[in-house]
């Protein structure tokens, strides 16, 4: 096991209000590209949210890359990248250069830094013409580029993404799906109903009624999942 | 109402955002309490031109700033016509449209992470009664950026509306407004959470 990209959870469980979102949750990955995938309601986006302390544990133990979300908040948060599913959601500033600039507030670096690192962002994923432009005038798949440029600016060891196509038509899916799988080489943790995405990945993980009911390879969970829904 | 940075190097835009802040509202503070007569609402109509010439952002960042407050326009000017003379009801309207068009001017030429640094500051007496500046900044922050999706809200409860054939109605525009607002904080917060930002 690579320690600089374990993520572990130990008998972990969060119930909100009356309701078990997650039920003894206990797995060891330290894969790149890890998928996450189950029906809807199924615990998946509770598990995500876990991995950089949106969510807490009810009971059990949750460590990420070393970290306890719950005793070591702002600094996982600084490690862990979080992209959603609605990009309208994700931007808190007005124009797309301010935005991505904003994940770099309060880090000590100078505004030729914080510049610089901006500029490339926008360069690299194709926003150089909407820069000083109002980030929500963006198209659905620029806005979700945005969203991804807005949390590798801060260079993050891992990126949970929480269906990030899912409001996307194929062509932005392509090409965002392409940046998140190949381009980047951090760890990412995606949660998808896209198959044809999961079996892309190293590992994939299947929820059901908040309790993990398969870990191993993409091809043999996907078939399993399949199975059960024919 | 609120326009979004335009990139430049006028003296407007390399002016410190706390004084250029200062400047903006002492200049609307004295067109709100002087501009009374004519004159002086051409002496300030002059005054905030040449602010937008200064600027490099010329007539048509000029007009379309006018035009952005159409609707403002009409609703003061319109009802005033009937109980004031026209020079009065023409230069309170114009006062009002003075100071949006400056506000514009302000935020045209500031960028938003440099207001919410000069806001941060200018909150850190606060610290002492228990409140955090970067909460007030990114209060401020957020506060702009969510305009046009409160805009945009309200557009999609419209044609919902209109779409179902429910005619316009005080309650049912609200409440659905209301709805998607507060849906939207939450998402927000976590948004501004999962970035690693204190709010």
């Amino acid at each position: 096991m690579n320690p600089d990209r374990l993520i572990s959870f130990r008998g972990v469980s969060v119930d909100f209000d009356s309701r078990t979102a997650l039920e003894d949750v206990s797995v060891l990955l330290d894969q790149r590209r890890i998928a996450v995938i189950g029906s809807n309601g199924s615990g998946k986006s509770t598990f995500a949210r876990l991995l950089n302390g949106l969510a807490s544990a009810s009971d059990g133990e949750v460590r990420v890359h070393g970290i306890d979300p719950l005793r070591q908040g702002r600094l996982l948060r600084r490690r862990v990248g979080f992209i959603f599913s609605n990009p309208d959601s994700q931007i808190v500033m007005p124009t797309v250069a301010e935005d991505i600039a904003f994940s770099l507030r309060g880090r000590g670096l100078s505004r030729t830094e914080i510049d610089e690192r901006v500029s490339r962002m926008i360069d690299t994923y194709g926003l150089a013409d909407h820069a000083d432009g109002p980030a929500h005038s963006l198209s659905g798949g620029q806005k979700q580029l945005l969203a991804l440029s807005s949390v590798l600016v801060s260079e993050p060891e891992l990126i949970v993404a929480d269906e990030p196509t899912a409001l996307l038509d194929a062509a932005n899916t392509r090409r965002i799906s392409n940046h998140l799988l190949d381009d980047m080489h951090q760890q990412l943790v995606l949660v998808t109903h896209d198959l044809g995405l999961a079996r892309r990945c190293d590992v994939a993980l299947r929820f059901d009624h908040g309790r993990l009911v398969a870990c191993g390879d993409p091809d043999t969970v996907i078939a399993d999942y399949e199975r059960s829904h024919a | 109402m609120i326009s979004v940075y335009r990139s430049g190097t006028s003296i407007l835009h390399r002016l410190p955002p706390g004084l250029k802040l200062i400047g903006f509202i002492g200049t609307s503070l004295v067109i709100a309490v002087t501009t009374t007569h004519l004159l002086e609402v051409v002496a300030a109509a002059t005054f905030v031109m040449t602010g937008y010439a200064a600027a490099g952002l010329g007539a048509r960042a000029l007009t379309s700033q006018i035009l952005a407050v159409k609707w403002v326009i009409v609703f003061m000017l319109v009802p005033q016509l009937l109980f004031l003379s026209a020079l009065d009801a023409v230069s309170n309207t114009a006062r009002v449209v003075l100071i949006l068009v400056l506000a514009a001017l302000f935020t045209m030429t500031t960028r938003i992470p440099d207001l919410l640094d000069a806001a941060e500051r200018a909150a850190s007496p606060l610290r002492r009664v228990g409140i955090r500046p970067e909460s007030v900044a990114l209060l401020l922050g957020l506060s702009i950026t969510s305009i046009p999706v409160i805009a945009g809200f309200a557009a999609t409860v419209r044609d919902a509306q209109r779409a179902r054939g429910i005619s316009a109605h005080r309650v049912t525009f609200a409440v659905p407004l209301l709805i998607m607002s507060l849906k939207h904080a939450d998402d927000l917060a976590d948004a501004v959470n999962a970035r690693g930002i204190e709010s």
